[in-house]
């Protein structure tokens, strides 16, 4: 080891520089919070985003749900037994209007229950029936099913009537 | 100067030993840095690491209009861990509530249908797997993940479901539990149904949460297709509902019904009693799940009528004006044979229209007889007798049209009204829509195209055609057909108030060995309206007990053509049909 004889003024120099030390361990220390801080951001969106596909997970759950009541309601097995249910029966006499030549083609004729060679009930299996119609003749009339037609004066809904032509419904 | 000493001592082992822990962590480092590092690397990964298989959706069938016939949903399979089982701890709004596993057990037997006992059965031991429910629906799932029970787990699994049930299913076909197509549409078009699984590989905590940024290599999922089919499924469920009405009352074996759009050769409706409901194909017999009507090939008799008056027509033998005479009962010249016509009666001279108003097979002997053996060979070709539709729907029948040159003498002659020769109902539905189409055979279609999952075309049938007669004879063989209507005994019943209908009846009887028995298959095929023929409906019937003519083939037929016309909208005719002779008196009124 060995010593050296130096001025006052180099001295100073010689010392370790605060600012320098300040500078460097406040840089480490801001890169460190600044990583910690984005990988809380990370994480925490690693979470946000979990919950967000349980979430997504339930509500497709509950669509799949929600279609196969609709499915079920909307398949002609449960159309047809409702219908019969509520004392409907098929008519084949059908009778159509030609509104150009106002004439009428066939001759209205009331259904019949007996002897028509349409079944008005279900007669096509389907296991895949769930949710079925509740209406039948007794809730009908004590009110129970509130049955009603809403009326629109939309005129954008594209049914235009064009003379000699009668639109087709947009139900089934 | 001895501190100081002593300070250098301690200085230098506090050194050494400083020194000595860096290095063996450095030898440490260095190995696991180093060394070892792809091994632990791996090992790391692999705890870490999951790769999961991404379920592609099978694509969805769906009707003329949209109707969705057949769709991919999820069920689920209940299990428990029985090893963990345990009575369930709660804190509801800081009250601490305890449910047993007692309770627990009677909630799931009552969510599962499941008996409590058989409940309580399947948690004991200490395995970490006991199934307690296999596919259920997703509303069940939802109810049982909401009781928050730590110790259920469940697999989720794709499922197919048919919303209409049978409607379609003889043609649709159904899939097997692990989702392998098995029979049907969804056999022969599953390049377009199925889809391609994709992959996805993550890093994963030990909570099992995503690590940002890890690795994700991912093969992307491609769902399958969407089949759109040319079926109606409201006329199709109507068909069905007539045909298994007329099952029931007339004791068939079964029956069939095939509904054809004259102008494009699309099937509108295919259907059969009885049938399949593909949502459980065991609850019907192996032989009621295909589709009668591509399938089954059967001896056609009378309908075959209509096509042989065709090929008089249109090879200029006769015109609708000529006649030949047809009595009730004709010999051969050869091996004792004769033919006879289904009911006595005194000796006729008839005209086309004639024949087919009296179903005379004597006539249509005596008219179709006079074209070559090997023209009327070359025409049911033409009509598509005796090969596979290019729909090649599975199992197709091709029917048996042996050549011409293999016709025996009494073949020859039976041809001509339907004997000898078996079709299947698609085959003879096309050939009266080649009548009705002004005499060209269009090739069927089944399926309108296959929609790739991004919206692509990526199948669409490619239609071919065949003319088969000219326009001319076509149309004066359709007017024919529609004395069948106005006046044929059986015939009259197939009438609709309104429209100018055209069609024939057929009885076959059935082979039973070497002869034939006392079943039948009638039938009756049609064409409406006459003037601008829009379906060809076709309907059979097998083997109905106790019926020997085809006056029980004319109502289903009617409901079904009635119900077609009303559906699309068809104007009632407004023309009148033309006076044909039925015989050589120019006889055109109202017989038997």
């Amino acid at each position: 080891m060995s010593i050296f004889m130096v001025s006052a003024n180099e001295a100073k120099k010689l010392r370790p520089s605060l600012m320098a030390a300040a500078v460097l361990i406040i840089g480490l220390v801001a890169v460190l919070v600044g990583q910690i801080g984005l990988n809380m951001v990370l994480t925490h969106d690693a979470y946000e985003l979990r919950s967000l596909k349980l979430e997504k997970r339930d509500l497709a759950t509950e669509v799949q749900i929600i279609q196969e009541e609709v499915s079920s309601l909307s398949s002609p097995q449960n159309l047809a037994d409702a219908a019969n249910r509520l004392g409907m029966v098929a008519n084949p006499a059908s009778v159509l209007l030609d509104i150009e030549s106002n004439k009428i083609y066939g001759k209205p004729s009331p259904a019949k229950a007996e002897g028509q060679q349409v079944a008005s009930a279900n007669l096509v299996a389907n296991s895949a029936l769930g949710a079925i119609s509740e209406f039948s003749l007794a809730t009908v009339s004590s009110g129970e099913v509130q049955v009603s037609v809403e009326t629109s004066n939309n005129s954008d809904t594209g049914l235009v009537l064009q003379s000699g032509f009668i639109p087709a419904s947009p139900t089934r | 100067m001895g501190t100081h000493a002593k300070l250098n001592r301690r200085l230098g082992a506090f050194a050494v030993v400083l020194f000595l822990i860096v290095a063996a962590l450095g030898v440490r480092l260095v190995d696991f840095q180093v060394v070892k590092a792809a091994e632990i690397q791996e090992k790391s990964l692999a705890s870490r690491s999951m790769t999961q298989t991404l379920q592609a959706l099978r694509g969805d069938i769906l009707d003329s209009s949209g109707q969705v016939l057949a769709k991919t949903v999820f069920r689920y399979d209940v299990n428990a861990a029985p090893k963990n089982v345990g009575p369930v701890f709660q804190t509801i709004d800081g009250v601490r509530t305890e449910r047993s596993v007692d309770e627990i057990a009677l909630e799931l037997s009552q969510l599962l249908g499941v008996d409590y006992g058989e409940i309580m059965i399947r948690l004991e031991g200490d395995s970490e797997y006991s199934n307690l429910a296999k596919t259920v629906n997703a509303e069940t799932y939802n109810a049982i993940r909401d009781l928050d029970i730590p110790w259920i787990f469940f697999d989720q699994f794709e499922d197919r479901l048919y919303p209409m049930g049978a409607v379609a299913g003889n043609v649709l076909g159904f899939v097997g539990s692990d989702g392998t197509p098995l029979a049907g549409l969804e056999r022969q078009y599953n390049t377009c149904l199925a889809g391609v699984d994709g992959q996805e590989t993550f890093e994963r905590s030990a909570e099992g949460v995503r690590i940002p940024t890890s690795n994700q290599t991912t093969q992307p999922t491609e769902d399958g297709g969407q089949l759109n089919l040319s079926i109606d499924a409201n006329l199709q469920f109507f068909a069905q509902q007539v045909l298994a009405d007329t099952v029931n009352e007339l004791s068939a074996r079964w029956a069939s019904a095939i509904v054809v759009e004259v102008e494009t050769g699309r099937i509108l409706a295919a259907a059969e009693a009885p049938t399949v409901d593909p949502n459980d194909p065991a609850a019907v017999p192996a032989a009621d799940r295909g589709s009668r009507i591509f399938q089954a090939a059967f001896e056609p008799g009378s309908i075959m009528k209509a096509v042989s008056s065709s090929m008089v027509l249109d090879t200029g033998t006769a015109d609708e004006y000529d006649t030949v005479s047809a009595p009730d009962r004709m010999n051969l010249d050869f091996d004792n044979e004769y033919i006879k016509d289904s009911f006595s009666h005194e000796d006729f001279t008839l005209s086309l229209a004639g024949v087919l108003r009296y179903s005379s097979n004597t006539g249509m002997t005596n008219f179709a007889s006079q074209i070559p053996r090997e023209t009327r060979y070359e025409y049911l070709k033409k009509f598509g007798f005796g090969s596979v539709s290019p729909l090649r729907f599975e199992g197709e029948s091709s029917g048996i049209l042996h050549p011409a040159s293999q016709w025996d003498e009494m073949t020859n002659l039976v041809t001509t009204f339907g004997q000898g020769i078996s079709v299947t109902s698609l085959q003879m539905a096309y050939a009266y829509q080649a009548i009705a189409n002004g005499g060209v055979r269009l090739d069927p279609i089944l399926v309108d195209s296959c929609l790739a999952a991004d919206g692509s075309i990526a199948y669409a049938p490619n239609q071919g055609s065949t003319r088969v007669l000219s326009t001319a004879s076509a149309n004066v063989n359709l007017e024919l057909m529609e004395k069948v209507v106005e006046f044929g005994g059986v015939g009259k019943t197939a009438a609709i108030p309104g429209y100018r209908v055209g069609g024939k009846t057929g009885t076959a009887e059935i082979k039973s060995g070497s002869g034939y028995g006392d079943e039948y298959a009638i039938s009756f095929y049609g064409i409406a309206p006459a003037e601008n023929p829009k379906f060809v409906v076709g309907v059979t019937i097998y083997r109905p007990e106790g019926v020997s003519n085809s006056s029980k083939a004319t109502p289903p037929f009617k409901a079904i053509m009635q119900q077609a016309l009303k559906h699309y909208r068809i104007p009632p005719s407004t023309t009148e049909s033309r006076s044909i002779p039925s015989d050589k008196y120019g006889q055109i009124d109202e017989n038997d």
